[in-house]
């Protein structure tokens, strides 16, 4: 699935990547980092169907990777921490009293203060993987995976 | 002259059978599909039977245009191209427009649209079973405003009821059947606002379940019954902060509760004891989702065996409530895969009952700021990006259309959402936006030269690049003159343009279809509904009619004698 993703992007990128390798602009080294954004995975893969860890992310624990998802609006600013999830949070004013955290979401403990992105921009996540519950002894907020050590970037 | 073609076809068939035959389409399977349709039609009469049984089956938020997604994309799920499908419900005899306004809404909400369809009054948005006296919040007045239900009704005739959703059981649409609230928020007790008195919307349903009048409750929202001391089967707390414990009160009074899938399983159906079923300390999951907890289709085959054991008949409202949710999240994937489980749902109710004694009604309360792109050709994946119209042939070419951006688009888009394609942006992020796009610009001018060659490079891309690179300048040109008066203190300035989509990002499962204006939240909309409906009384549906004529059909269907 990744594979084909990845796939997808090159190809849609080809037309630019192709012709600024003609202009001399890419080097080779840049090529390789764009094949070495396979290791990307989305933040449904950590999980399978019934909410218990994925192989992968069995796999991947206490190494790091990179999860692409959004931005909950921060619970509070100036924090080094922040939620990731797989679709923009949405609150309907109308329909909900509170906001309802979705069961299959990501906290991020960041390197630096969280400089906030638009809860609607696609982002990536780096950082370190750890699982098993962990109620943060600051904010109370209890997650049963993280990622430490964490940087970001906007895009996928 | 489209009318006098049609005048001039009605005419030959209806003076005799031989006539139709000197039609030079006569053969085609179209014009012989609508021969036998009508002669099928020809048949009908009136079903005048009383009503003993009543299934109101609601999906939320499931408009014409959502209904639409779903029809084709199920049908494309089976193999066929989609548009040519029938939903269980379509192939019900009959139909009508609703139109959902609340008094004091053009685009409604569920409460007041439930109310309407459950009392028979339209009533104003975000209250739940009062008339439009009560001003939402206001909890003094709502005693006085209170209405009686289709609930109220049947019971006492004798009726059992049930009532089952895959939202929370205590959110707007469920509620309309047992509850009567100034807001629709008062699911429990540490909801209500200070000094108000009045019931909470759960202490409400438990109240029904200990009288006798509800039999059947099956849905989520576990967490206004319980104490916000205790922590439930699926290690989430309650809400509760009058210390009551609803769900064990329930079994004190004989209720068999059940919580996931396994203890749903081990019910026996054949027992008379009330059933309460909350699956979820919230919402049920999206059907897309779903692992342990039953799915719609298997909630209603329950609660209609379970209703069946009571000869004087059943009253059972249905809410398929997620495709609303789904639609808010800008998500076409769970919307249509939740308005399949609402379809099976209303499959599994029609192979339990009797057209003959049982009136089955499908609707939605509202539909959604859901829109359709063109011109999309036969086939074409209903989630995914809008591919051109064959000429020649049926299927799709396949190409994606372009907008003059240059770029694809999705068949579906949303008029607002969490997937507009204008984001906040901070204000060095602004500028440094706009540094990317004046690269891009200077990149692209080098690209213009080189792409004589290239035969992918064609005039739309180099055009919408000198737009945005002219637009990213006019920004410059402000941030640098100082002309920045529409930059809030501290916020952002909202800018953004489309970028480029595969067909593997729009299909995704996740993908949030794109929209205009940027809400966290997409929005309802005032569009019509349809209301499709077999059985007693059923022809009474015909026309555009107000929201809230579904009750009285109801009522007469099951009072007539």
């Amino acid at each position: 699935m990744r594979q084909r993703s990845s796939k997808a992007v090159l190809d849609l990128d080809r037309r630019g990547l192709m012709l600024a390798v003609i202009s001399g602009t890419v080097s080779l080294r840049t090529l390789a980092r764009e094949s070495a954004s396979n290791d990307i995975v989305l933040l449904r893969d950590l999980y399978n169907k019934d909410l218990s860890f994925s192989d992968r992310a069995l796999s991947s624990e206490g190494k790091r990777l990179s999860v692409t998802g959004y931005m909950a609006p921060p619970l509070k600013a100036e924090s080094r921490f922040f939620v990731l999830t797989k679709r923009p949070m949405a609150v309907c004013p109308f329909c909900e009293s509170d906001a309802d955290w979705p069961d299959d979401i990501l906290a991020v403990y960041t390197k630096r203060i969280v400089k906030v992105l638009p809860y609607n921009a696609k982002m990536t996540v780096n950082g370190v993987l750890q699982l098993g519950g962990v109620k943060d002894a600051e904010n109370g907020f209890y997650s049963k995976v993280r990622l430490t050590e964490a940087t970001y970037r906007r895009g996928a | 002259m489209m009318k006098i073609v049609h005048a001039a076809i009605a005419v030959a068939l209806s003076s005799t059978s031989a006539s139709a035959q000197d039609l030079p389409q006569q053969q085609n399977p179209w014009f012989t599909d609508a021969q036998s349709e009508l002669q099928q039609r020809l048949l009908r009469t009136p079903n005048t039977n009383r009503a003993k049984n009543i299934i109101l089956l609601v999906a939320d938020g499931n408009g014409v245009g959502t209904n639409l997604a779903t029809r084709i994309w199920q049908g494309q799920q089976n193999g066929m191209l989609g548009e040519e499908n029938v939903l269980s419900y379509e192939a019900f005899p009959h139909l009508a427009l609703s139109k959902t306004y609340n008094t004091n809404a053009q685009t409604p909400d569920s409460s007041g649209t439930a109310t309407a369809m459950m009392a028979g009054i339209k009533t104003k948005a975000g209250v739940v079973g009062v008339n439009d006296t009560v001003a939402r919040g206001d909890c003094q007045a709502a005693e006085a405003g209170k209405v009686s239900s289709i609930v109220d009704i049947v019971a006492d005739a004798g009726k059992s009821v049930g009532i089952v959703s895959t939202a929370r059981i205590t959110h707007a649409t469920p509620a309309s059947a047992y509850a009567f609230s100034a807001d629709r928020n008062y699911e429990d007790d540490s909801q209500l606002p200070e000094g108000c008195t009045a019931p909470d919307i759960a202490s409400q349903l438990f109240d029904r379940l200990e009288s006798g009048v509800i039999d059947v409750v099956l849905g989520g929202g576990r967490r206004h019954f319980l104490p916000d001391d205790v922590i439930d089967d699926e290690n989430k707390t309650g809400r509760r902060t009058d210390g009551r414990n609803l769900i064990e009160e329930a079994a004190t009074l004989g209720a068999r509760y059940v919580w996931n899938d396994e203890t749903f399983a081990a019910l026996d159906l054949s027992a008379g004891e009330p059933i309460l079923g909350l699956f979820e300390s919230s919402h049920m999951k999206y059907e897309f989702d779903r692992t342990g907890e039953p799915s719609l289709a298997e909630m209603v085959m329950a609660a209609i065996t379970v209703l069946q054991n009571d000869e004087d008949g059943f009253f059972l409202q249905v809410e398929a409530g997620r495709v609303d949710h789904a639609n808010h999240d800008g998500n076409l994937h769970r919307t249509v895969t939740d308005g399949v489980a609402f379809h099976e749902a209303v499959a599994k109710a029609v192979e339990l009952t009797n057209t003959e004694d049982t009136l089955i009604i499908a609707t939605a309360d509202h539909e959604h700021a859901i829109a359709f792109n063109g011109y999309c050709g036969r086939g074409n994946p209903i989630t995914g990006l809008c591919y051109g119209i064959d000429n020649a042939g049926t299927t799709h070419t396949g190409v994606p259309e372009l907008a003059d951006d240059g770029l694809p688009y999705t068949v579906v888009g949303y008029l607002n959402g969490a997937g507009s394609v204008i984001k906040q942006e901070a204000i060095d992020e602004t500028s440094h936006a706009i540094e990317r796009l004046h690269a891009a610009g200077q990149e692209m001018s080098g690209v213009n030269v080189a792409s004589a060659d290239d035969g992918n490079m064609d005039d739309t891309w180099k055009i919408t690049f000198a737009g945005q690179v002219a637009a990213a300048r006019e920004e410059l040109a402000k941030t640098e003159t100082g002309d920045d008066a529409e930059l809030a203190e501290g916020e952002g300035l909202w800018i953004g343009s489309r970028t480029a989509l595969t067909q593997e990002e729009a299909t995704d499962p996740d993908y949030i279809q794109q929209a205009l204006i940027p809400r966290s939240s997409e929005t309802h909309s005032g569009e019509d509904v349809a209301i499709y409906a077999q059985g007693p009384w059923a022809h009474l549906f015909d026309g555009t009619v107000e929201q809230n004529f579904i009750f009285h059909v109801m009522h007469h269907a099951a009072t007539v004698e």
